[in-house]
């Protein structure tokens, strides 16, 4: 995925073809991405309309929620090492990490495990604010 | 002439602090002309390079408190370059080396170095008060002067300013015997703050009214601040929590209970929704509320909230409040005099449907009879919906409606919203400063010009379609001091129509129309009085003088009356004709 964001946004949100851990043949790593909203990527982010002052619109490219009336949603997009096509979801929508492991595992169609690597399986993994690679399971679902 | 000795008649002056008046009373005659300016202590100068320091100074020496505005309008969207200009220093110079009394300074849209800053600290002895909105080129250093120099100080308000944080221990530089704070607001620094420098600071300043934190003072420390700040009047907190745990939101919700003086509440920039309700005590107290930043808070959590502040006059929100909520704004805030709706989506990424419509409009016009100021962001909008609202508000005297789309008309009509703004203008006599939008034709200049007898100041953008639209405001409207337009075909037959105007007004600001860099010659030439700014983002385009052309449009055009002539501090981008 080509990134279209500007410099400041990049931080917060990550793009998912960056370099991967290498591994061995057998064993495959899941990516996880951040990204904001689903905009086309020839839409101008224009930084003089609407007529917003700077504190509100880098708290505004801050936020962490999209808002849709009362429910708040968390997309993320999920690429599977291989695959060049990625699938896209709400993390709002699950309950726990086993709930979303099961999706996926779906989603893709492979055993999915996050956790210890292991080489038949594939690997959770997700990216940062700084930029790093790092195992999902490790901090609590909230 | 005189029937009264001077010191008696400059008794009789002290008591007129508004500037208009006193500019009035200035004109009467030589001797109470003399006596005005020798006994002015507050001065206001709306765009700093329309005079100079020395000549401030030599009218007025008794010169107490001082505002400076530097920076057009526009500068706060982008479209002004950084280096432009504004800078305070050569205040601060001339006023320091001519020994005023200085002890209030307020800025706005200024460049402030941390030079500036440690010249005002250690010149003004009896310096008390420091006011900076929307400035920017200083860094905490700065302020860590102004902390350790000024004695007496009692106000340090910085707000929305673009400050370089070093993360250093500015908060520490007050020094112990410094008990005199009663005013301290550094919301807009982004980086770490010293918590116990800050805590200790408060607990030793018993005249504190107004604090107003920035993100890096998190729930807990809010709550030891305000346990030794019981009589806090205004607050600004703001810090990112997960859910806070129960006893330390208990606690929080005992330290607010105390604070029976709070009046005004704001910030909230990082904090999760279930922080709000420990406000709960406080909200009928409420007259001023801006959650204009709370981008992490829902809808539905702000109108739980708003819906109890019963005796509020000015609200600031976004409008992730809804329709719905404006609704239950209109029937719970009787004492609205004052409403901002924010868009929480700049670009309309998603389908927002928790944005606002003409409908909450409508609602807070109809429930909120005290209703004088807004400013609305918003999606869409309708004539009859416009026209209602003028029918219900008369009294407006600020109108400023955003509509997020430019050029969007009536969305159940598909016409111009020239009807709609028509009616505003109409029924709201004391209206002085509007902000149009959406699909709009000369005809809305027709009426403005026609009808808006009070206007002082007219922001256009994406609307008309001749030069007609831009006579009739500028024919129409005695009262207009300041003119923004952007992306509007208003052209050199505009401009040049009528150049005496341009003296009874503070500026004129256009960008993205049709003036070309002839007709801007031609104003400067017959128009010595005014500055006549050209703004180029890149100065490498420029041609050579001789071979570039007169009809080439204008990118950015500013102008303002002086009665200093040229500046000097200009920028390669900034030409002035």
């Amino acid at each position: 995925m080509k990134s279209t964001l500007k410099r400041e946004e990049k931080e917060s949100c990550s793009c998912s073809r960056s370099t991967k851990p290498s591994h061995s043949e057998a064993s495959v790593n899941l990516s996880l991405s951040l990204t904001f909203h689903s905009t086309s990527p020839n839409r101008e982010r224009r930084q003089d309309w609407p007529p917003v002052k700077a504190r509100l619109r880098d708290t505004l490219k801050g936020r962490r929620l999209v808002h849709r009336g009362d429910e708040s949603s968390l997309f993320v997009k999920v690429y599977m090492e291989g695959a060049p096509i990625g699938r896209k979801l709400d993390l709002c929508a699950f309950s726990g990490y086993e709930s979303l492991l099961e999706n996926l595992s779906h989603m893709f169609d492979t055993s999915i495990i996050c956790g210890n690597r292991d080489r038949k399986h594939h690997v959770l993994t997700y990216q940062d604010k700084d930029g790093d690679w790092m195992m999902v399971g490790d901090i609590p679902w909230e | 002439m005189n029937y009264f000795p001077e010191e008696v008649i400059e008794h009789i002056f002290d008591s007129i602090a508004c500037h208009k008046d006193r500019n009035s009373i200035s004109l009467v005659s030589k001797s109470w002309h003399k006596i005005e300016r020798c006994s002015r202590r507050s001065v206001f100068i709306g765009n700093c390079y329309a005079i100079n320091p020395e000549r401030l100074i030599g009218r007025f020496p008794s010169l107490k408190s001082l505002t400076l505005k530097g920076k057009p309008h526009f500068a706060d969207f982008n479209l002004v370059p950084h280096e432009w200009g504004g800078f305070v220093h050569p205040w601060i110079d001339a006023l320091a080396k001519a020994r005023v009394g200085l002890e209030e300074l307020r800025l706005k849209r200024m460049v402030v170095s941390d030079e500036s800053l440690e010249l005002l600290s250690r010149s003004f002895p009896n310096f008390k008060s420091l006011v900076l909105v929307s400035c920017e080129g200083f860094t905490t250093d700065g302020l860590a002067s102004i902390a350790a120099n000024c004695r007496h100080l009692r106000e340090l308000d910085l707000q929305e300013n673009e400050i370089d944080d070093h993360r250093g221990q500015w908060l520490n530089c007050f020094p112990d015997t410094c008990t005199t704070l009663t005013s301290l607001n550094f919301a807009c620094l982004k980086g770490e703050t010293n918590l116990a420098a800050l805590e200790r600071l408060v607990a030793r300043s018993p005249n504190l009214k107004s604090l107003k934190v920035n993100r890096a003072v998190p729930l807990d420390a809010l709550t030891r601040l305000m346990t030794c700040a019981p009589q806090l009047v205004d607050l600004g907190v703001g810090s990112y929590e997960n859910e806070p745990d129960p006893e330390a939101f208990a606690k929080l919700m005992a330290a607010i209970e105390k604070c029976t003086l709070l009046r005004s509440l704001s910030g909230f920039s990082e904090v999760a929704p279930r922080c709000l309700p420990a406000f709960y005590p406080i909200c009928q107290n409420l007259i001023s509320l801006n959650l204009s930043y709370a981008a992490e808070i829902q809808g539905n959590h702000l109108i739980k909230y708003i819906q109890f502040c019963k005796r509020l006059q000015r609200l600031w929100i976004l409008d992730s409040i809804g329709d719905e909520g404006l609704e239950i704004v209109a029937s719970s805030c009787k004492e609205l005099q004052e409403l901002r709706v924010f868009p929480s989506e700049l670009h309309g990424e998603e389908d927002n449907n928790a944005a606002v419509t003409e409908v909450g409009l409508v609602a807070i016009s109809a429930g909120c009879p005290k209703l004088h100021s807004i400013l609305y962001f918003c999606k869409q909008m309708t004539n009859a919906a416009l026209i209602t609202v003028a029918k219900n508000c008369p009294n407006f005297i600020r109108f400023r409606l955003c509509i997020l789309e430019p050029n969007k008309p009536d969305h159940v009509t598909s016409q111009s919203l020239d009807e709609g703004f028509g009616a505003i203008v109409q029924a709201c006599k004391g209206l002085r400063r509007l902000s149009v939008s959406g699909l709009l034709t000369d005809q809305v200049f027709i009426y403005i010009g026609m009808y808006a007898e009070q206007l002082e100041m007219l922001s256009i953008a994406f609307a008309g379609d001749t030069d007609k639209g831009m006579l009739c405001v500028l024919n129409g409207c005695k009262k207009l001091r300041k003119l923004e337009i952007r992306d509007s075909p208003f052209g050199n037959a505009a401009l040049l129509a009528d150049v005496d105007k341009y003296e009874t007004m503070r500026s004129l600001w256009m960008s993205s129309c049709e003036v070309t860099l002839g007709g801007c010659k031609r104003l400067a030439r017959n128009a010595p009085w005014l500055n006549v700014e050209i703004i180029n983002e890149n100065e490498n385009s420029r041609v050579e003088r001789n071979e570039e052309d007169e009809r080439e449009k204008v990118d950015r055009l500013y102008l303002y009356r002086t009665v200093v002539g040229t500046r000097k501090d200009a920028p390669p981008c900034v030409r002035i004709l």
